[in-house]
This record gives structure tokens, C-alpha cells and sequence, in this order.
């Protein structure tokens, strides 16, 4: 834990040094999960800033130092989950884009050197982006914090307050759906 | 088809790892802090309105409840000259003039018997 629960207590009492202590302990690790998770640099500050917003308002019905750190993942899972939901309502990530960045998965699974290292960044995200377009905003957090933040099961499970077995049905079932659209983008990259 | 599947397992895993590395931490902003506090006071001064709001609405609601209570106890000045009752009303108003719409019944009796 990043910070004592001396702190979290006194900023429950109301004191802004405290939760602002907090805040910059916390921030830059927020800042990273939502990168992953959402993908989109211009929108990250704007989350993460909605994560301590929420943190400070519901920061009185924490009661024990241990569930702080899932219970601030559960937050920023939330905030996450809210915006990809209004992305989605913008219809932002199109499908019909996998094809073209088809081209990049094959460089990036070969590890291979692309001249232009934040295009080939930007692209990366945007396949990423679209492959998870084909599960809920729910499971795309979820496989996301499994794959990508390399979360455990275990820490999972606090996260998100189900079993385990509820969770690796849920994670099996996301990451076939997702190989599923992998699969068929890579055929339809090979026909066209 | 299994190795198919592996192959493309891998190459799901490779993607992710790359996506990882693609989405570097960003550093927050000189502006951070300050556009957080503001969003955190605007949400303080929203709640606060929408409690006074709240209190206000509730305060009024018993206020109108204790004066309709209060007017329904107190007796009307009308109400002691008006004595009629419902019964009385409506025999006042079927005066013996005023004609019946349904004619009496008759009844034949015939003689089951035959």
C-alpha cells in the first residue's frame, strides 16, 4: 500500500492535505490503468480526475486499510467502464478498421521495427481497440486488467467481489470471443 | 487445427504485451490537482443546493400538511345551518311529480299444471 491508513483516516475527517497526499500517491498508477484501458491519451487525465472525484465523496464508508487499494481499482473499473460505455454510444471504434491494422498485429506479434514509433504505437492501440469491440465493456475491463495489468485472479476476485471460478468462466469466454474476431480478421486480411 | 489455435493464442498474447508497452503512462498535468479540486468543489455546491432544495421541499410539505389539518379540524360556520343529510337531500329532490322511469313489474302466473 502506497500510502498509511493514518492518512486515509484523516481524510475522511475532511482534511484536503491528506486526500491530497493520496491523490499524488496514487495518480500516476491510475493514470497508467486507465491508459490501458480505455487507450485514448486525450481522455485519460479526464478519468482519472472522475476516479478521485469518486474516491473523495465515498472516502467516509471505507472502514478497514486493506480493502483500500481494490476497492480504488474498483473505482477507476468503474470510471472506465462509464466512459467506454459512452464511447460506444459514439460509435467510435468500427470493426471494419481491423482489417487495415491487420498488417500491424502481424509486425507487433513479430516484434519487428516500424519506423515510426508512435504511429506504429498509435496503431497498436487502435487493433487492441477494435479486437475489443467484439465483448462487453464489462469483460473488456476484465480481460484487460487480467492480460494487460497482469492482475491475479486472487486480486480479481477482490476487485470484483465474485469467486473465482465465476471469474476464469467469465475471462475463457471474453478471450474466445476476442480470438474469434482475431481469427476472422486475420482471414478476411488474408482473402482481401 | 490446434497448433492453428496456439499459433494464433500467441500471437493474441503478443498483441496484448505490444498494446501494453503502446499505452505508456501518461504524466499528469501542471493542472491536475487544481481542475480536480474544482470538479470536487462544483459537485460539493450541486449536492449542497440539491439539499437545500430537499430540506425546503420537506419543510413546506409538513407546513401544508399541519394547515390542511388544522382547517379540516375547525368547524365551518356553513356547515351548522346546513343540516340536511344525504337521505334528506334526496327525497327533496324525488318530489311525488317526478315520474318513474321503470314500470312495475307484472307478473303472470300461469298454471303449470296444464
Amino acid at each position: 500500500m502506497l500510502v498509511d491508513f493514518e492518512l486515509i483516516k484523516r481524510a475522511q475527517k475532511g482534511d484536503s492535505a491528506a486526500f491530497n497526499e493520496i491523490v499524488l500517491a496514487y495518480r500516476k498508477r491510475i493514470l497508467g490503468t486507465i491508459s490501458r484501458l480505455i487507450a485514448r491519451p486525450e481522455d485519460v487525465e479526464d478519468v482519472a480526475q472522475e476516479v478521485f472525484l469518486r474516491l473523495y465523496f465515498s472516502l467516509d464508508q471505507l472502514r478497514t486499510a486493506e480493502v483500500f487499494e481494490p476497492w480504488l481499482h474498483r473505482l477507476t473499473v468503474n470510471a472506465a467502464y462509464d466512459y467506454l460505455r459512452k464511447q460506444r454510444r459514439r460509435q467510435e471504434f468500427r470493426m471494419s478498421d481491423l482489417s487495415e491494422q491487420q498488417v500491424m498485429l502481424a509486425d507487433a506479434a513479430a516484434g519487428g521495427k516500424v519506423e515510426h514509433e508512435e504511429q506504429y504505437r498509435k496503431k497498436i492501440r487502435e487493433s487492441v481497440q477494435s479486437l475489443l469491440g467484439a465483448v462487453s465493456e464489462a469483460d473488456r475491463i476484465l480481460l484487460m486488467l487480467k492480460e494487460v495489468e497482469g492482475l491475479s485472479l486472487k486480486e480479481l476476485e477482490k476487485i470484483y467481489k465474485v469467486n473465482e471460478n465465476a471469474l476464469k468462466v467469465r475471462l475463457f469466454r471474453a478471450r474466445q470471443r476476442v480470438l474469434k474476431a482475431y481469427g476472422s480478421a486475420e482471414a478476411r486480411e488474408e482473402t482481401g | 487445427m490446434n497448433s492453428m489455435r496456439g499459433n494464433v493464442d500467441e500471437r493474441l498474447d503478443a498483441l496484448l504485451r505490444a498494446y501494453r508497452d503502446a499505452c505508456p503512462t501518461p504524466e499528469p498535468s501542471a493542472n491536475f490537482m487544481p481542475n480536480l479540486w474544482q470538479r470536487i468543489e462544483s459537485r460539493q455546491s450541486f449536492t449542497f443546493s440539491f439539499q437545500r432544495m430537499a430540506n425546503a421541499f420537506v419543510t413546506a410539505a409538513v407546513a401544508l400538511s399541519i394547515a390542511l389539518g388544522v382547517y379540516m379540524s375547525i368547524p365551518h360556520a356553513n356547515s351548522a345551518s346546513y343540516s340536511q343529510s344525504y337521505l334528506e337531500a334526496l327525497a327533496d329532490a324525488n318530489t311525488l311529480d317526478t315520474p318513474d322511469y321503470v314500470s312495475p313489474v307484472r307478473l303472470e302466473l300461469s298454471d303449470s299444471g296444464r
